[in-house]
């Protein structure tokens, strides 16, 4: 691993605006009270301190985006009917600046899924080779946060391509992956071999302020053994509203819909996010539903992170512990109050 | 007595009767309680009254169709249950009412404002102690007191109904009214001060976040058809998918217009959204425009047929025949 | 270079027939018009394509004619939700989308040289017609080859230009079925797990291949444990509401089994060990 490195604050947008020259740089900024990740602007100070709102999921994963356009037509004498598919799956080259680690690992759920040998998908594969993560280890914790539960740390480089970590000053800057490394070639950057101790102090103390993670070991089995216990599910899921505000906003939740929008002759194949937690998700034409009520739907969102996908994927659970769930829901549904109910009552 | 054990009390009582009551329990940190389903009498000493209480727990009657329920309302939320009354979308004599005056709740944005501006962050909160007219926040360590008015949620500063419009147990002392006559809303006379570029420009900025989670539908006790809502439906397609600013906007006027003299302006819509998208001001924007035509409030009278849900051949605001 | 796999990517297609099987099923036989991709095309027998109608969407439907039968891939499609209402609207000559062959296929290898039954309910009948078909085109690997086949009523009944074929022939037993009498109907009448009842296949070396709406499902497999068929030796197919077909989007899940992927064909045992949200 290179060196470390350091980065005066008031230096950064100086490196900021170098990475611009080459790339799409995305950085969180305050808009209207949230924290919302966008294109870098000098004129905008990105918001370091507190997790944002919405993770970076978009930067590889957009909210929609076009699969292929079509068109009809016509050609020859006879008028003969055409089809003409035309796929985009090319990717802008993106840095995305300040994600705290949470947001960066949750492309480590997705890469499985996306990235399998049978099927694996050419956008997100162009999206995700051509993003650069520079990650901002967690100086400050919060109340909703819970990375350490699952496997992770407010200073966890596995996603990320760069770790900085706040020291006073400035930053630390540590190349964490081979692309990384070449983003550290920018003369705001010195030797911080004299800042490394401070920063190794500054991630074992947030580290330290999460405590003790509660044993979740037994999540997969305990899930499953819930499965047909519809009143625990009732009970879990009777404040819950439906929406989409935890899965729209988790770096994990990879869902999709595909739907056609278009008119007349010519139109688009979108793919946008869909939610699990909403009726439609499951709907089937004949009318069936195989979720109908929000129990289900929530047994299901809690059972595919915590029991399908960690059984399916070496152990994973595919939550981040970003706590953006807990923290955004309209209503408080605290993921960790189920899976620990759910451990607690599967022992008896 | 507190308001909360005379509620306790009352609620105990009714118990056994109903399938469970709806209210309020502590929440996962000290700023936030959560909604609370009474199933047990163990349940009942989970329930909370108070300045944090706030969601509006109607929004969960409609789907207790045919069971007999209970709920806790203040007096913003009791409208809604009485606006679902007045829709026959919810049956009288399947739902107990209980209620106590309210002192008004806080607006979790604003003390999270609040906080930062003290150099603090709302998700370290440890403690939150309310005392009259001020609220303390303890986080990371440090208290910051923050006066009530100046938390409040902006619909308990021209409350006008500070006690359940309706109720079947009402404990304790009414609450005062705020004041006799609603203050101007702050939101509108914004709103009203810009041109229509400015207006379009203004939401425009704000929808470009929406990230269509549809939370702003969900927590609306009004908004009663969202599993079969336009917003997704194919058969119609009125709305594409494509997250273009034109689409989110076209959803929230929409949603707007579908609750013109039915919302109570309880705020949900907006307190829920998870990206802070004043989406209120749609609503209060055409409950205004009702009240003008038609001096009509939804959710204070069970008899009263909301007036975009009735035909009258001459309508006494609309004098079309003289135009 | 040439660009990666895009398995969202339909092939473009074009409509050589339709058949109107019932007042609600039609049957599309269409090709690839790229021949090169056409000739190179292999799938198994009961693996599934996604059918699209560009601008309106697609809909997963089971790939019905078998693979030893490479003139046309044909669908039959139901009228039910909205991409279906259009493609009822194609005809010869249309241009479709298809992504194929996508899921899982019937265990032909551990089929061989047992005794078959296959049970089909109304459109049921489609994923059986595959491996049927198949299993006519390599007769002397199976053994006693027998098919129940049943509908609400005749005009209900798809495939019926085929019937005669599949009555006639001496190498198979096909018994036909309908729910109520009707005016000059020379078959069975009665509900498909009584009438399987009735035929009391030997479960003794036999494999048996059901498929049809639910309810029909549950009592065929009550019949059929009722005959001494053990679980293993049941197989069956699922459906659920699909969007890529490839196992991402995350909507035809029980638990840790992707309907699209890891399905449609389950055997009965197979089944057991999956969670109860069908």
């Amino acid at each position: 691993m290179a060196a470390v490195k350091y980065i005066p604050r008031e230096k950064l947008p100086e490196w900021l605006k170098a990475l611009a020259a080459q790339s799409r740089v995305l950085v969180p900024v305050e808009e209207g009270g949230s924290v919302v990740f966008r294109q870098y602007d000098p004129a905008r100070a990105p918001v370091f301190g507190s997790d944002a709102t919405a993770p970076p999921k978009g930067a590889v994963f957009p909210a929609c985006q076009e699969l292929f356009s079509y068109a009809y037509g016509k050609e020859g004498e006879d008028n003969a009917p055409t089809l003409k598919l035309d796929p985009k799956t090319e990717a802008q080259p993106t840095v995305v600046f300040g994600s705290k680690p949470c947001g960066a690992r949750g492309f480590l759920i997705f890469d499985r899924v996306y990235m399998g040998k049978k099927f694996p998908d050419p956008y997100y594969i162009a999206a995700r080779e051509a993003t650069v993560f520079v990650t901002m280890a967690c100086a400050t914790v919060e109340n909703t946060c819970f990375c350490h539960w699952v496997g992770s740390g407010p200073a966890d480089a596995a996603g990320s391509d760069v770790l900085l970590t706040p020291v006073e000053g400035g930053y630390t800057v540590e190349a964490v992956s081979e692309k990384g490394a070449k983003f550290l070639d920018n003369p705001a950057l010195t030797d911080g071999a004299a800042k490394a101790a401070e920063a190794e102090a500054v991630k074992k103390a947030s580290r330290d302020a999460l405590g003790e993670a509660p044993d979740i070991a037994s999540s997969p089995a305990a899930l499953l053994s819930l499965f047909d216990d519809m009143e625990f599910w009732r009970d879990q899921s009777d404040k819950c509203v439906s929406c989409g505000a935890c899965t729209y906003l988790c770096p994990t939740c990879y869902c999709f819909s595909i739907t056609d929008e278009g008119t007349g002759t010519a139109g688009r194949r979108m793919r946008s996010w869909d939610a699990c937690m909403h009726f439609q998700f499951t709907l089937e034409a004949s009318g069936h539903n195989p979720r109908p009520t929000k129990a289900h739907r929530l047994k299901n969102r809690v059972g595919h992170k915590f029991s399908y996908y960690p059984t399916l994927h070496d152990g994973l659970i595919a939550c981040c512990g970003c706590g953006r769930c807990v923290k955004s829901c309209p209503v408080s549904v605290d993921i960790r109050e189920i899976v620990q109910n759910a451990v607690a009552k599967a022992k008896g | 007595m507190s308001r909360l054990d005379a509620l306790k009390t009352r609620i105990k009582e009714a118990l056994p009767g109903l399938e469970c009551v709806i209210g309020w329990q502590k929440g996962y940190d000290a700023l936030h309680n959560t909604p609370l389903f009474i199933r047990g009498e163990a349940d009942v000493d989970k329930l909370e009254w108070g300045a944090l209480n706030v969601h509006n727990p109607a929004v969960y009657l409609p789907s207790f169709a045919g069971k007999k329920v209970g709920v806790v309302v203040k007096g913003c939320d009791s409208r809604s249950v009485v606006e679902l009354l007045q829709e026959k979308l919810i049956d009288r004599d399947n739902v107990v009412i209980f209620s106590a005056g309210c002192d008004g709740v806080v607006d979790i944005a604003k003390v999270r404002a609040k906080l930062a501006a003290a150099g603090l962050n709302a998700g370290n909160a440890e403690k939150v102690a309310v005392d009259g007219k001020t609220v303390t926040v303890t986080a990371a360590g440090k208290a910051v007191s923050m006066p009530m008015a100046e938390v409040a949620a902006d619909k308990c500063l021209r409350c006008q109904f500070p006690n359940a419009v309706l109720a079947d147990a009402f404990v304790g002392d009414p609450a005062p009214q705020v004041q006799a006559a609603p203050a101007a809303d702050a939101d509108l006379a914004a709103l009203d001060a810009m041109s229509v570029p400015e207006r379009m420009a203004f939401w425009r900025y704000h929808m470009d976040r929406c990230i269509r989670c549809y939370a702003c539908r969900n927590a609306c006790p009004m908004c009663v058809c969202r599993d079969h809502c336009i917003a997704q439906s194919r058969e119609p397609h009125w709305l594409s998918q494509e997250d273009s600013v034109t689409e989110k906007l076209m959803f929230q006027v929409v949603h707007a217009m579908h609750l013109a003299g039915r919302c109570t302006e309880c705020g949900e819509c907006q307190r829920a959204c998870p990206m802070d998208i004043p989406v209120l001001a749609l609503k209060k924007h055409l409950n205004r425009t009702i009240h003008d035509l038609f001096d009509y409030q939804a959710g204070v009278d069970v008899a009263a047929i909301p007036p975009l849900l009735q035909f009258k051949l001459e309508e006494d605001n609309i004098k079309e025949r003289s135009w | 270079m040439t660009d990666p796999f895009n398995p969202y990517l339909p092939e473009v297609a074009t409509i050589l027939e339709t058949v109107q099987e019932t007042h609600n099923i039609k049957t599309f036989r269409v090709r690839f018009d790229d021949e090169a991709k056409m000739k190179a095309f292999t799938f198994e027998p009961g693996q599934v394509g996604q059918l699209s109608a560009p601008g309106i969407g697609e809909s997963t439907f089971v790939i019905n004619s078998p693979p030893t039968r490479m003139d046309y891939l044909q669908f039959s499609v139901m009228r039910a939700g909205e991409v279906t209402a259009k493609l009822h609207t194609l005809t010869a000559g249309d241009k479709v989308g298809v992504r194929a062959p996508l899921g899982n296929s019937f265990p032909v290898a551990d089929m061989k040289g047992k005794d078959i039954v296959f049970v089909g309910g109304g459109i049921g009948m489609a994923p059986l017609r595959t491996l049927f078909l198949y299993m006519l085109d390599n007769r002397a690997d199976f053994g006693k080859i027998r098919l129940l086949y049943g509908a609400r009523s005749p005009q209900d009944m798809a495939f019926s230009a085929e019937l005669p074929e599949w009555t006639g022939r001496s190498d198979i037993e096909t018994t036909l079925t309908i729910d109520r009498e009707a005016e000059g109907w020379q078959h069975k009448v009665g509900l498909i797990p009584n009438v399987l009842l009735e035929m009391a296949p030997a479960a003794d070396n036999c494999v048996a291949i059901t498929c049809g709406p639910p309810i029909m499902i549950k009592f065929t497999l009550e019949a059929l444990k009722k005959l001494g068929f053990a679980d293993e030796q049941i197989v069956t197919t699922l459906e659920k509401r699909m969007k890529c077909g490839i196992g991402i989007c995350g909507r035809c899940n029980i638990g840790t089994s992707y309907v699209c992927v890891d399905g449609p064909v389950y055997t009965y045992a197979q089944l057991k060990q999956l969670p109860n949200e069908l």
